[in-house]
């Protein structure tokens, strides 16, 4: 990735541009999930949303392989797309950015108590 | 059976390995292999999850191959690390069972 492209967040814009596009493709049932999806692991995107990108290719990965195996979205997913989302995005690597913001406030909140003498 | 699915949850990943460990196959016939066996509940997305888990461990060895339905699809085999996983994954069963078939029968 260049310089630029970090900066500027143009290679985000055109992979999601990218992920868009397969998403068009896929059946009613399957697009309505999609944007559920999306709106599910958001909380789970960093500052920049980069680390998210895998997650969402993954994501539509399945989307795309179930729809053609001539599959419904509720066999698929069953009932529970944010119980889908959490275990797509748990495990190592994806901290989320309230993660990130919890551990700088307690270290403030140690350094404080630190030179307080607490 | 219904409802096994708190039961199930931390041995599905052990019963994916053993699946995958028989032969190279991809997400969806695990799924349908979970359901031949009785597991009626498990999803496809489930499956997928731990897929990407075991890839993300570095426990299979993943490879695109086309299909004839739609997209490439990934297929999965077990690696030298794979293969360790699951031998620990029977291991820690037969402890389990054993112990939980002893306190029915009211043994020590």
């Amino acid at each position: 990735m260049s310089f630029w492209e970090t900066i500027t967040g143009s290679d985000l814009t055109r992979d999601w541009k990218a992920f868009e596009a397969r998403a068009q493709v896929l059946p009613a049932d399957y697009q309505a999930a999609w944007e559920q999806i999306k709106g599910n692991l958001f909380p789970y995107a960093g500052f920049t949303g980069r680390d998210l990108t895998p997650i969402v290719d993954a994501a539509l990965g399945l989307l795309e392989e179930a729809s053609a195996d001539g599959l419904s979205i509720g066999e698929v997913l069953g009932d529970d797309i944010p119980g889908f989302c959490a275990a797509l995005a748990g495990g190592k690597g994806a901290r989320t950015y309230r993660d990130r913001w919890r551990e700088q406030l307690n270290r403030n909140v140690a350094r404080k108590l630190g030179r307080l003498g607490g | 059976m219904e409802d096994l699915t708190e039961m199930l949850k931390g041995t599905l990943e052990g019963c994916v390995l053993e699946i995958i460990g028989r032969e190279e196959t991809y997400g969806y016939a695990i799924t349908r292999r979970l359901n031949e066996l009785g597991f009626a509940d498990v999803i496809d997305g489930t499956v997928y999850t731990i897929l990407l888990r075991l890839e993300r461990n570095g426990l299979v060895e993943v490879t695109k191959r086309p299909s004839d339905v739609g997209p490439p699809r990934k297929f999965y085999a077990l690696n030298d690390a794979g293969r360790t996983e699951l031998a620990t994954f029977w291991a820690k069963w037969q402890y389990v069972s054993s112990r939980i078939d002893r306190l029915r029968e009211g043994g020590r």
